[in-house]
């Protein structure tokens, strides 16, 4: 096959927006509305809250730190067969949790296999979708990304009403069902060669050329701080509002409410990071300050409507922070080396989620409020977009790199490489 | 002269009559002091008879003491001899005693005593309600009682500042009550009735009422706290375990029970006859139905009942129990619409390919042609 100059910027590009919108739906949709299963299992297994809301949280480390693992197998095979083996994967774990006697199952079947599943899919197509668009990329990245906020509306009361029918076995065993669809989306990725593919070589040079980079290693750093505030606000909202005594019906509607212009959020963030000039990383600088202020100032406020737009605001702006951030690493390392790339930023970011929530909680459980854990988040939420101002070009008015300097750039990277390798004779 | 009845100052020749009544204790009802009047007689030993008469009243306060005085009369003399005198001490806040004294028209004597103490248990709680009524709208209040306790109710009515020509009463159904104490400041009415709650049948409806030109009344209901179940189906399936739980807040229940629905009945649940049954209770506030080994015939209506000093209370759970099967069906139908699509999606592809590869064979073919 004819290696590409330049990425197709459309055609069956739309198609991969498609699959990635429906990809992020099915896995972070899911884990997003899992909260409805979390209260029956409570029930059912008569277990404590905090080992229930493990499954979840094993679900989303093995989806991170699985992420490499995924990116490793698309750059070698391609990103269809190991997206649909993922779909396979996470199916069948949900299929057996359907099945489960203790809480065990649950983690090894949900967490493990449904993790690992997961972790199979939702990096490598979103590097492919970032091989299929350069100039539109980010617009692309933030239409796909609504999928995430568009199923969590429709999958919490989808969930709900499969259990009230169903109870939790048989909602787990539709929705495996569901996560089936991630077959069908891996389907629709076809592969894509780029002239930059060859030069970087295979997944382990990629690898060791990445940790070698150093703009790469401090956005890593970046996205790890903006990670562990970012997930915060998701898990306590709701609890938050409860402790300022706000009957549930209306606590809904906000989040509702966050949900909507989360979703707005992310696609106009997408259309400007492709319609402003220079750096992305500039805009993923500002939304990411924003949202930090946005949550620092939530304790603060009391009043319903100071509240409400506080939430509105966090959740515009922490929608716009997604598209833009998986937008900037093509930028940094090129469009050859994204599968690793995105790979290895997952699985260390992840580390930052898997701290957030509970240092939150701890912090909820020390204070008695919320008030200490939100200022946290957006404290962390800003110590990563002063980090993200150390990266290369920030202040330049640059465009994107082109093909060219791109490859220049992979075969400067590997000669080094080559030449820090101890002469042994 | 043996008689009790002593008669004094008897103008007949039979000093040894005595007249008790100067003995006795009476109630002054305008001061509400209880005086008891003692007079002693020194009598001459020659002429038998009395020289000189003393007298002490002593006055007692009505709200701490009530004496029972008894004077002992000696057979041959008739002349006391003996005075006892026992003083029950009351503490206010225990008991209110109601002393009446029935005295006959003819002679004066006290004919009969009556005592009738009602006595606040001060080991029982003792609960204040009161309700404003302002017009002719009928003022409710709704509590929840679940033991024993000492009640005081009132109800302030504003009037139209006539305060003679109210009538105020109080009524549990159609039975009018005793024992209400009114007072008024200026236009406003306090009345206020005091008594105790010990079972179910004193639980119901108070009511107070004030007649004027309108009626104007205040309810006060009594009831036991209610039991709250789940007011949705629960869904399990067959070899699961559920666990039924009733709950009932801000109260501490004495005894729980479970029953079974059978037909029309209810079966009460008998935990020992098998393992399947359990029941636990973690606190009085609730309790825990929990039922292993499900199978379909184990579906329908559960009641769990509360048992209170002051009543019951109960409330229905129900159970569904399905097959595995039920969910499966959906499930193969989605699975088959997967492979489907799948199918679509790759032979689609191929096709475009096929295409493709054709036109370019055609290309080259030309190219190798123009060669």
């Amino acid at each position: 096959m004819a290696h590409r100059a330049e990425p197709p910027d459309g055609g069956w590009g739309w198609m991969v927006v498609l699959s990635a919108f429906f990809q992020s739906a099915l896995v972070f949709g899911v884990l997003r509305s899992f909260g409805v299963f979390f209260v029956e299992l409570v029930a059912a297994f008569e277990e404590q809250a905090a080992r229930v809301s493990w499954i979840a949280s094993i679900g989303i480390a093995v989806q991170q730190f699985g992420s490499p693992v995924g990116s490793a197998l698309s750059t070698k095979y391609g990103p269809r067969p190991v997206v649909m083996a993922g779909g396979i994967l996470a199916a069948s774990g949900m299929l057996l949790a359907s099945l489960a006697t203790t809480l065990t199952h649950l983690y090894l079947s949900i967490g493990l296999l449904s993790g690992s599943g997961w972790a199979l899919t939702f990096t490598p197509t979103l590097a492919c979708l970032s091989r299929y668009f350069s100039r539109r990329r980010s617009l692309a990245t933030g239409l796909a990304l609504t999928g995430v906020g568009l199923s969590s509306f429709a999958f919490a009361p989808l969930f709900q009403w499969l259990v009230s029918l169903y109870a939790w076995r048989g909602a787990l065993l539709l929705v495996s069902a569901l996560s089936l669809h991630l077959v069908a989306c891996g389907a629709l990725l076809r592969p894509l060669s780029l002239m930059e593919d060859p030069v970087v070589g295979g997944p382990g040079a990629q690898l060791t050329s990445l940790l070698h980079h150093g703009p790469f290693l401090r956005y890593t750093v970046a996205l790890t701080l903006i990670n562990t505030g970012y997930f915060i606000p998701y898990v306590h909202l709701i609890a938050h509002l409860q402790d300022l005594d706000w009957d549930p019906l209306s606590a809904a509607f906000l989040v509702s409410v966050v949900a909507i212009s989360d979703l707005v959020g992310r696609v106009a963030s997408g259309w400007l990071g492709d319609a402003v000039p220079g750096p992305v990383a500039r805009l993923l600088m500002l939304w990411t300050t924003l949202t930090g202020v946005s949550l620092a100032l939530l304790p603060v406020a009391h009043t319903p409507t100071a509240l409400m737009a506080l939430a509105v605001a966090y959740g515009f702006t922490s929608g716009a922070l997604t598209p833009v951030a998986f937008s900037v690493l093509p930028e940094l390392v090129g469009t050859g080396r994204i599968y690793c790339g995105l790979g290895l930023v997952q699985m260390v970011e992840s580390i930052g989620g898997l701290l957030g929530a509970p240092l939150s909680g701890y912090l909820r459980d020390v204070t008695g409020n919320y008030t200490a854990s939100f200022v946290v988040a957006g404290s962390f939420l800003l110590a990563g977009s002063g980090i993200l101002m150390t990266l290369p070009h920030f202040c330049s008015l640059a465009s994107t790199s082109k093909p060219q300097d791109r490859i220049r750039e992979a075969v400067e990277t590997k000669v080094s490489l080559s030449k820090e390798e101890p002469e042994e004779d | 002269c043996l008689g009790i009845n002593i008669t004094l100052f008897s103008p007949s020749f039979c000093y040894c009559h005595y007249r008790r009544d100067r003995n006795t204790v009476f109630l002054d009802s305008r001061s509400r002091t209880l005086k008891a009047l003692f007079i002693k007689y020194i009598v001459s030993p020659f002429t038998s008879l009395p020289i000189r008469e003393e007298t002490t009243t002593k006055h007692f306060n009505s709200s701490l003491e009530t004496p029972n005085i008894s004077l002992t009369v000696s057979p041959f003399t008739s002349l006391p001899i003996r005075e006892e005198t026992t003083t029950k001490h009351f503490n206010s806040s225990l008991e209110t005693p109601n002393i009446s004294l029935t005295v006959s028209p003819f002679t004066n004597l006290p004919i009969r005593e009556e005592t009738t103490t009602k006595h606040f248990n001060p080991s029982l709680e003792t609960l204040n309600i009161s309700l404003t009524v302002r017009s002719s709208v009928p003022v409710e209040k709704n509590i929840t009682l679940e033991r024993p306790s000492n009640i005081e109710l009132t109800c302030q009515f504003i009037t139209s500042g006539n305060v003679n020509s109210v009538n105020v009463t109080w009524k549990k159904g159609n039975k009018q009550l005793e024992n209400i104490h009114t007072n008024a400041t200026g236009s406003i009415l306090y009345t206020q009735y005091m008594f105790i709650i010990t079972d179910s049948k004193q639980m119901g409806s108070y009511s107070c009422f004030l007649e004027e030109e309108k009626e104007q009344r205040g309810t006060f209901n009594f009831k036991v706290p209610e039991v709250q179940g789940k007011n949705k189906p629960l869904i399990t399936y067959v070899g699961d375990s559920v666990v039924l739980i009733c709950k009932c807040q801000h109260c501490s229940s004495l005894n729980w029970t479970w029953y079974s629905n059978n037909g029309s009945a209810q079966v009460p649940i008998d935990v020992q006859m098998n393992d399947k049954y359990e029941i636990k209770g973690t606190n009085a506030n609730e309790t825990r139905l929990k039922i292993t080994h499900l199978s379909e015939d184990n579906k329908g209506s559960y009641w769990c009942r509360a048992a209170f000093p002051l009543g019951e209370s109960e409330q229905r759970v129900e159970l569904v129990v399905l097959s595995y099967l039920v969910p499966l069906k959906p499930f193969l139908g989605i699975a088959a619409e997967v492979v489907i699509v799948v199918a679509v999606i790759l032979l689609y592809e191929t096709h475009t390919q096929k295409k493709k590869k054709l036109t370019d064979d055609g290309k080259e073919f030309e190219q190798i042609e123009q060669l």
